[in-house]
């Protein structure tokens, strides 16, 4: 699905990514974890073309094609939703018009036909009531004056409707109460499937019990520093990103090996 | 103050213009005040650089033209020729053509009656005789209202009666392709008694390659408790001058609510001033515009709160691109004793291009007590961030860009309460939209 080789990103003059190799098959789960400033929402950014996030080396080949080519639009339209960690206001665009002009847009690109509003209401009706969303944010505009929980449940139920085949969520965990942490896993965990790919970017382990990935990677200093199995997050929980700059690399590889 | 301007050759043409039309038909005391404002004007000269209140919008385009003022030659055009209505209101239409009545009046539902002014004298008389010599004619600000007088022929009386509710009614402001350019000057009065209700809907339309200008000064009077809805929907020609100045007086507990839309024109001005001089009055000033190539639009505001307990507010949003100009400037005066007052002010605009210029200015002046008030005024571009937003859901850059600076002036259409009517502004305004990137010139 996605093959990032050796990327090395600026953002305003300063490297951020430097060196990074990932790759994430069809249908699996990886959880980027790592410490503040690593460069993780930079990934996200790169990923989705982001103005002034420049590639200076490498490559990102999303299903066979060259991504760094494309527009953030074209991006989406082949399936590429990035949940921002800040999601953006937009005062005067009403929430459910905004959803239904970049799903026809993104129906149009693929050559399907446009929901007309009728179509749209069904399948957005369908999407929050298994989501268990009330349906008062959709009258109002695209997350203006929304509680930052409000913020992260409409951008799970924006990739519910849009279906990404590549789902990147970078810390759509972090400020969420307790039912809403289990909402946005069960939109997650709904998504799951064999031709979808999802990258879930955290700093807590527990949404990796709800969401349990396939892979764990750790990205400290623009790389990734470590990957492993679901219990390097919990390894991670215990010992701090410390633990893995004073030689838990090594460990963690030779346990690996062994 | 006599200065040297008064003798442009444009006063001078219009003068001579004065001394040879004959004196029309009217009450001795009309013929005085005619006198007198062609003396103003004058004296006065048109507004300059150096006149405060004209400071921003210069009149170029005017001098260039030099229009003339003569009687129009009365018309008939086919209904095709005219612009499409922009509503169809409940208590019918009025044509104004090259500022002069043309057609039948409409037949008004009971209360509302439409009298030319050349009619008024005898069924208005006395109130005539107070409001039309009170608009302000002395000094260059004010030198198209002594025009205006001067000039005072083509007019019409909108009156409301005592608790009637006289429907909407729908001015359509046209003109037509002109070979020499002309200047018009219309009077409208509207009267509304105590606890009347009245919608008036004025659209201001010419032919793509109609010049000139239109001069109208309105003047309201809302007795006590009456409400009136005004809506504006200005779609000139890029040569077309309109010059409009509208005084509002409010009685207690009167309602004033006004949308200016402003799509269009060469270079246009809007003087609106309202005046609360009776306790809970409330007036409620609203304007919309989106400007392209060197369009010029000038809202000039003021709001005098001369009662106890009144409100007011101003909410204005403007979009401008390619080299177009705007100008706000809104002002409130709280006098001393009208405490309790309430005065809302907001005005925003996005540029496009940066060729485009904005000017705003908002001027509050407070002198009484427990005054809640607010105001703020910001002139920026459209936000990045939302942009890219809004392309990584699917959206286009283009159409990501017009959304955006579409819903900028939505902000404005959704205060109308009748919401087909506001989804047809919008619609307006969603077509009038600069195409994104491709009018901001080389950037
Ligand atoms: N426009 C910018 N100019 C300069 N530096 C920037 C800019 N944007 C981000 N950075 C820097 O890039 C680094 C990586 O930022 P990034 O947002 O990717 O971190 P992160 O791993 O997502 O951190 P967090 O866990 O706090 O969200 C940070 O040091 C940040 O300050
Ligand atoms: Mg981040």
């Amino acid at each position: 699905m996605l093959k990032i080789k050796n990327l090395h990103a600026t953002v305003g003059g300063k490297a951020i990514l430097k060196g990074l190799d990932l790759e994430i098959g069809a249908g699996e789960v990886h959880a980027i974890m790592g410490p503040n400033g690593a460069g993780k929402s930079t990934l996200g950014n790169v990923i989705a073309g982001r103005e002034g996030y420049e590639v200076t080396a490498g490559e990102v080949i999303y299903q066979g094609k060259n991504l760094l080519e494309l527009e953030p639009e074209e991006r989406a339209c082949e399936g590429i939703f990035l949940a921002f960690q800040y999601p953006v206001e937009i005062p005067g665009v009403n929430n459910t018009y905004f959803l239904r002009a970049a799903l026809n847009a993104q129906r149009k690109y693929r050559g399907e036909p446009e929901l007309d509003s009728m179509q749209f209401l069904k399948l957005v009706r369908e999407k929050l009531e298994v989501l268990h969303i009330g349906d008062d944010l959709l009258h109002r505009a695209v997350n203006e004056g929304f509680s930052g929980g409000e913020k992260k449940r409409n951008e799970i139920f924006q990739m519910a409707v849009l279906e990404p085949s590549l789902a990147i969520l970078d810390e759509t965990d972090s400020g969420l109460d307790i039912d809403a942490l289990r909402l946005v896993a069960e939109g997650v965990n709904r998504l799951r499937a064999g031709d979808r790919s999802i990258m879930v970017v955290t700093h807590y382990q527990r949404l990796l019990d709800y969401i349990v990935p396939d892979v764990v990677h750790v990205l400290a200093d623009g790389k990734i520093a470590a990957s492993g199995g679901p219990d390097l997050a919990l390894k991670l929980e215990e010992q701090g990103y410390t633990w893995l700059e004073q030689g838990g690399i090594k460990a963690l590889k030779q346990e690996a090996r062994a | 103050m006599m200065n040297a301007v008064g003798a442009t050759p444009l006063i001078e043409q219009w003068s001579e213009a004065f001394r040879a039309v004959p004196q029309s038909a009217g009450p001795d005391w009309l013929q005085e005040l005619r006198s007198e404002a062609a003396r103003q004007f004058g004296v006065s000269g048109l507004p300059n650089r150096k006149t405060e209140t004209w400071k921003y919008t210069p009149l170029r385009l005017l001098e260039q033209q030099a229009p003339s003022i003569e009687a129009a030659a009365s018309a008939s055009p086919a209904n095709d020729d005219l612009p499409q209505t922009v509503v169809s209101a409940s208590s019918g239409m009025v044509d104004i053509l090259n500022g002069r009545l043309i057609g039948d009046l409409p037949e008004t539902p009971p209360g509302l009656t439409l009298t030319p002014m050349a009619d008024g004298f005898e069924a208005f008389g006395a109130t005539l005789q107070r409001l039309l010599p009170a608009a302000e004619l002395a000094g260059p600000a004010n030198a198209f209202t002594a025009l205006n007088t001067a000039f005072l022929d083509q007019g019409l009386i909108v009156h409301v009666a005592e608790n009637t509710d006289g429907g909407s009614l729908l001015l359509r402001w046209s003109r037509l392709a002109e070979t020499s350019a002309r200047l018009d000057n219309f009077r409208l009065v509207v009267l509304l008694e105590a606890g009347a209700k009245f919608e008036l809907i004025e659209q201001f339309e010419s032919a793509p390659d109609s010049r000139g200008v239109l001069n109208v000064v309105t003047q309201v009077e809302l007795a006590a408790g009456a409400q009136l809805g005004h809506v504006r929907v200005q779609r000139e020609s890029e040569e077309a001058t309109l010059l409009t100045k509208t005084t509002v007086g409010q009685a207690a507990d009167s309602r004033y609510r006004y949308f200016g839309f402003d799509l269009g024109g060469g270079l246009v001005r809007h003087e609106l001033g309202a005046l609360l001089a009776g306790e809970g009055a409330d007036t409620d000033i609203n304007g919309a515009f989106v400007l392209d190539r060197k369009r010029h639009v000038d809202n000039h505001i003021s709001v005098d709160h001369a009662a106890t307990g009144c409100s007011s507010s101003q909410f204005f949003r403007g979009v401008l691109g390619g080299a177009s100009r705007g100008v706000f400037n809104g002002r409130a005066l709280i006098r001393p004793g009208a405490d309790g007052s309430s005065v809302r002010q907001s005005n925003a605009n996005l540029l496009l291009s940066p060729l485009a210029e904005m000017d705003t200015k908002p001027e509050l002046e407070i002198y009484a007590d427990e005054v809640e008030a607010s105001h703020g005024a910001t002139v920026g571009q459209l936000d990045e961030t939302a942009v890219f937003y809004m392309r990584t859901r699917g959206l286009s850059e283009d159409e990501s860009r017009r959304i955006l600076t579409a819903a900028f002036c939505h902000a404005v259409t959704e205060r109308l309460e009748d919401r087909d009517f506001a989804e047809r502004i919008a619609g307006m305004f969603d077509a009038a939209m600069p195409g994104g990137l491709d009018s901001a010139g080389e950037r």
